[in-house]
């Protein structure tokens, strides 16, 4: 963990109502795609819309797309969740194929906001022996033990040592 | 988190109460070993963000043996920020107004400076004596196993013990008992 987490904050690894395990629903609900036609910094976005954008909405029915033209305006790329969540990103100066990459990649996302994930694996069984706990191991002798103890008690009566 | 993993969860992190008795030992050895345990660094589910430690009361501190002339060579420096405010003191002299001092002072020496080390120390209890205040005895199940043993004295010379023990040879006649 490194300094720039610690005002990121801390998840485990989840999925939004068991997602993936039998069926698989996209949490994507929505993209707005707002592009500039005249501009060179949307020239990307709009070979996108040109040639791309209805095979991704046929690819993803479960998506709406809206396209907005923005007059003089930096392209960008909303994208809303179903936990309502909603990603921000410029695609400013990029090329066709990296706003397709981009947008591909807002389609997989579960909208969970980012944080710094405590273990890279998630488990409801950590240990299949049990937890460790003061019991383990403890002889029982010492349940009756009178304290404080001798000296001389056995050895193996002091187990923390 | 269903119950039993909440009721796990508790016993894992239930605070264990462990006895030290001093009795002849030296505060600077066992000092890192009470430390220990009031850290939690002897359990398996330590990490520094746990609040793993255990509670530890120890007795017999008036009792604590100092290596070789450690009592009238070791110093303790405190300044009361002053000036003219600085006092040193031998460790009989702390000893006799304070018979907990030393071994308190040790443990606190022995763990790290950070922020969780006055509540660390807040864990510790010391008693000169082996008389323990009877709501912290009923806590106690467990016992630090002294590291050093403790030495057995020679009997009173008066006593039925001695004059039974077995002797090699019987005194002169002439040879005066002091």
């Amino acid at each position: 963990m490194s300094n720039s987490h610690l005002f990121m904050s801390a998840g485990w690894v989840t999925a939004p109502l068991n997602n993936g395990i039998g069926r698989y629903s996209g949490q994507l609900q929505r993209v707005v795609i707002k592009f500039c036609k005249t501009h060179g910094c949307s020239r990307g976005v709009r070979e996108f819309v040109e040639s791309n954008l209805i095979d991704f909405s046929r690819q993803n029915p479960g998506v709406a797309v809206y396209v907005k033209p923005r007059r003089h305006r930096a392209p960008t790329i909303t994208a809303e969740y179903c936990n309502g969540e909603r990603g921000y990103m410029h695609v400013s100066n990029m090329s066709r194929d990296e706003v397709y990459k981009w947008l591909s990649h807002q389609t997989t996302q579960s909208g969970r906001e980012f944080c710094r994930y405590r273990k890279f694996w998630r488990t409801e069984t950590p240990s299949i022996q049990g937890v460790w706990s003061p019991h383990t191991f403890r002889d029982p002798r010492l349940n009756l033990a009178e304290f404080p103890m001798v000296s001389t008690a056995p050895k193996d009566w002091f187990r923390f040592c | 988190m269903s119950a039993l993993q909440r009721v796990t969860q508790w016993q894992t992190f239930a605070r264990t109460w462990h006895l030290f008795d001093a009795r002849w030992q030296n505060p600077f050895e066992c000092s890192s070993l009470i430390a220990k345990h009031l850290q939690g660094r002897h359990k398996p589910i330590y990490h520094p963000l746990n609040d793993c430690g255990d509670m530890v009361v120890a007795i017999n501190t008036r009792h604590i043996a100092l290596a070789s002339d450690e009592w009238i060579k070791r110093v303790y420096f405190h300044h009361t920020g002053y000036p003219g405010g600085a006092t040193w003191t031998l460790a009989w002299e702390l000893h006799d107004k304070d018979p907990t001092m030393i071994l308190k002072k040790a443990v606190y020496s022995a763990i790290k400076n950070n922020l969780q080390r006055r509540t660390t120390m807040q864990r510790l209890f010391l008693y000169p004596d082996d008389k323990i205040p009877d709501d912290i005895l009923a806590n106690i199940t467990n016992q630090i196993r002294s590291p050093r043993p403790v030495p057995t004295p020679l009997p009173d010379p008066a006593s039925e013990e001695f004059q039974s023990f077995p002797r090699i040879a019987p005194f002169p006649e002439d040879y005066v008992l002091k």
